[in-house]
């Protein structure tokens, strides 16, 4: 790190490699108290360790692709994070990387104001992720962070200071986030996936105070004070001064509108009044007969009538600033990234790649015609790689993708964009999901309306998860005590039990209507055959007009899958 | 103008006044028990579907031979007619090659053979509508031209409780993929071309219902529908007359059992609807 002023502090190549490194030292620390806020107190709530694993197969290339070039180090991590992406948290979390290694793209060093504008790009990309962003999650976090950290690189700084920023803003979003989403006031937990991008954060500062320390022959002391976790600080954020035009900007405002007004005895401070709530990154210029304005803003139209009626209006330019970062595409990273092209033979038709996890429900999705099974789902997330890879894999041009939960959807779709293939995810978020959809899978029709006609049938089917506690919380209005048995449908923890057996009836009675004629029970690696049977035995009395199958699934953690239709 | 005789098998399992209105003769096929044959069409399906139970060997079917064919062809030639011959589809039974053979040894020029590329409810409208259109006075290739018209638009799709029967029969065509599904799916069937292919595949017996209603046209102009049932539950049948009602409102149709002949391939349960539209 060289030295000069505040100003003038260069990072290179080795300085970020060492950074994310440490900081992904740091994480692994707190990598359970993060799966520990999982709202659900379910066996496989794990976005600390989908974080970790992404920043660990950063940290792993890196650990022997050493380079000068700032650059260079961070497209390794962005590439190398991507690929090891897991779970939605770890998805989003490369994207962050890969904001980083546009910002930094063809740099040897950066100042830190580069720096921070990169990590901007970062936050931007990581927001970009998310086709419906949903609030009170490591989005809101993202997006404080952004918005807190904005304004701040426009004075001289020095990096840990514009971390420090983030870091503030970041746990202030956090904080909120409980009153944004429900469930996790009910649970009594803060957005897991938000505190571990603060945490990645915090663990980045802590890389480069130690490094200064180091610079400085002092020792740095690992504190806690700056690295409060869950426990989340009162500190007011500094207090930043308004820079004029910045290079960022808040995605809610992605409208970059300039032009000049041509008029007589114009007042600047007039226009900039009439133009302040429409926007900001506000810059108003010139005065009486030729005035220039810039403005981000979410309604360029009304930017225009604003000016208009000041004067005539010339040289308007407006550009939709999500666009320029959605265009960097990930080729563009680098000429070493492009889309993965694949050799091999390939047969027409449509393949299909299903994310399963136990033999005998993988060995259902082959029967009902899936090509190739990505192990992973309720208890370890695939990453984006291993998506890749069976996408390659499968001789098909046309690929259907079946996540089946729905933190593996966004590597499925991370996936989807990497290779040169015509590939779809059907947003399936339960194995029985994956299953009904696989009965609408019809390889003589094409994607697209395969692709819709898997969306409708994942729809039709009722799904149930019986597993076990793994904490004391509260969910809607449930009491969960740890290792108690628990009963989970669609996303809502409905039973709490004692026993298997009980939880599941209790389970079967609470979500079966009239209408439903099918219950099928797919006992996992825990449950034996005879228990399962016993258990539908017990449910043909109690049900006599339904029809009950009982199948073995052989998945980890969970006692029984259920699926009712 | 010679008059024109229609003359059938017994998959189409008409019903006796309707063989005498319409004047149609049946030439049936077998069914070959171990150690007794069944005339097609000569035993109800409570007490064929009991048999077929009891049997220790599933039975199998045969077609009518080409003699069998010649004894009704001769006849009605020497009545002094001419005949249309409308048949089970080829892609499912050799009985049309039977009444081939036959027509070239009585006399091609006086006898046409159709494959209907359907059979049962869907073989027994076309009959209808062929005798329709003779009373209007159509002639022989006209009435042909007809049959060949509807054959290529005549749907015929079926959900059979289970598919072991047409397994053991050997009937499945392209329905055979469906065969290593585990998970106990109710296949929807259809023939196309003539032969059985699997037109879908659902969970529920609700689902496939709907799912063949939703292939109806929803106009009721010119059609010809009835369903098909071989010891079918009243609850699917109903299920059917329901969702078929809330499709064409008042359209009336007739229900046809299957003959044990198609019973021997479908099993009991077999539910479903033929229909096309005509004119």
């Amino acid at each position: 790190m060289t030295n000069n002023s505040k100003e003038n502090v260069f990072l290179n190549g080795n300085d970020l490699r060492h950074m994310i490194m440490e900081a992904c030292k740091y994480f692994e620390k707190y990598k359970e108290a993060i799966n520990d806020l999982n709202v659900f107190p379910v066996p496989d709530g794990d976005t600390g360790t989908n974080m970790s694993l992404t920043m660990m197969a950063a940290a792993k290339e890196l650990q022997t692709f050493a380079s000068e070039s700032i650059g260079e180090v961070a497209r390794v991590a962005a590439y190398s994070s991507l690929m090891g992406a897991r779970g939605n948290s770890g998805v989003i979390l490369s994207q962050l990387f890969r904001g980083i290694a546009r910002g930094l793209s063809g740099k040897e060093q950066a100042r830190i104001t580069e720096l921070g504008r990169a990590f901007q790009y970062g936050i931007v990309y990581a927001y970009n992720a998310v086709s419906k962003p949903v609030e009170g999650t490591i989005l809101t976090v993202a997006r404080e962070i952004a918005k807190g950290s904005r304004a701040a690189i426009q004075t001289p700084l020095e990096f840990t200071d514009f971390l420090r920023i983030g870091i503030e803003s970041g746990k202030k979003a956090l904080e909120r986030t409980p009153e944004m989403l429900p469930v996790l006031k009910e649970a009594g937990v803060v957005d897991a996936g938000g505190l571990g991008l603060i945490v990645f954060l915090e663990g980045c500062l802590h890389s480069m105070l130690k490094r200064t320390a180091q610079e400085q022959g002092t020792t740095y002391i690992d504190e806690n004070e700056t690295f409060s976790m869950v426990e989340i600080s009162e500190q007011p954020a500094a207090k930043i001064t308004s820079g004029n035009i910045s290079e960022e900007f808040d995605p809610s405002l992605p409208y970059c509108t300039e032009l000049i007004i041509k008029g007589s005895g114009m007042s600047s401070q007039k226009i900039r009044q009439s133009l302040e709530g429409l926007g900001d990154s506000l810059l108003v210029a010139g005065e009486d007969n030729l005035v220039k304005v810039h403005i981000h803003t979410g309604h360029p139209g009304d930017v225009l009538e604003s000016c208009l009626a000041q004067g005539s209006i010339h040289d308007i330019k407006i550009d939709n600033m999500i666009d320029q970062f959605k265009e960097t595409q990930w080729g563009r990273l680098s000429a070493k990234s492009q889309p993965v092209r694949p050799t091999g033979k390939v047969t027409g038709g449509i393949g299909v790649i299903t994310v399963s996890s136990g033999e005998g429900l993988d060995a259902i999705f082959l029967s009902l015609g899936s090509d190739k099974i990505v192990s992973g789902g309720q208890s370890m997330n695939p990453s984006v790689k291993e998506i890749v890879d069976a996408v390659i894999e499968v001789p098909s041009d046309h690929i259907i993708i079946l996540p089946n939960n729905s933190n593996i959807k966004l590597s499925a779709e991370q996936a989807a964009d990497l290779v040169e293939k015509d590939v779809m995810v059907v947003d399936t978020r339960s194995l029985p999901q994956g299953l009904a959809a696989m009965l609408g899978l019809d390889k003589k029709k094409t994607l697209l309306e395969n692709h819709q006609e898997m969306c409708e049938r994942a729809k039709q089917v009722k799904t149930g998860e019986v597993t076990y506690a793994t904490r004391d919380t509260t969910v809607n209005n449930i009491r969960v005590t740890k290792g108690s048995i628990i009963g989970i449908s669609d996303g809502n923890l409905l039973i709490c039990g004692s026993s298997v057996e009980s939880a599941t009836r209790d389970l079967i009675n609470t979500i079966l209507s009239d209408e439903d004629e099918v219950l099928t029970l797919f006992y996992g690696q825990d449950v034996t055959g005879k228990q399962a049977q016993e258990i539908v035995e017990i449910l043909s009395g109690e049900y006599p007009d339904l029809e009950i199958e009982l199948q073995y699934g052989g998945q980890p953690l969970y006692y029984y899958l259920l699926s009712i239709e | 103008m010679a008059k024109i005789a229609l003359v059938t098998d017994s998959t189409a399992f008409l019903d006796k006044e309707t063989l005498e209105q319409y004047n149609i003769e049946v030439v049936p096929l077998y069914v070959n028990f171990e150690n007794e044959v069944i005339v097609d069409g000569t035993i109800d399906n409570a007490t064929f579907f009991y048999k077929m139970k009891k049997a220790s060997k599933m039975p199998f079917t045969s077609q009518p031979s080409p003699g069998d064919f010649v004894k009704v062809y001769e006849r009605l030639i020497q009545e002094g007619k001419e005949v249309i011959s409308i048949h089970i589809s080829s892609g499912i039974s050799g009985t049309v090659e039977s009444a081939n053979n036959a027509a070239k040894i009585v006399g091609q020029s006086l006898i046409s053979v159709v494959d209907s590329h359907s059979t049962s409810a869907g073989l027994a409208m076309m009959l209808i509508t062929a005798a329709k259109a003779l009373e209007e006075g159509r002639t022989r290739e006209e009435v042909v031209a007809i049959m060949e018209g509807i054959k290529k638009k005549i749907s015929l799709i079926f959900v059979p409780d289970t598919l072991e029967y047409l397994k053991k029969g050997g009937r499945i065509g392209g329905a055979q993929a469906l065969l290593g599904t585990l998970l106990q799916i109710k296949p929807v069937l259809c023939l196309i071309n003539g032969k059985v292919e699997a037109f879908d595949k659902v969970r529920t017996m609700k689902k496939a219902l709907q799912r063949i209603v939703n292939e109806l046209p929803t106009s009721s102009e010119g059609l010809h529908l009835a369903m098909i049932n071989a010891e079918t539950s009243k609850e699917h049948i109903e299920i059917l007359e329901k969702l078929i009602e809330e499709r064409l409102p008042g359209f009336s149709y007739k229900k046809y059992e299957l003959s044990p002949v198609i019973g021997t391939h479908t099993g009991p349960g077999v539910v479903g609807l033929a229909f096309y539209q005509y004119p």
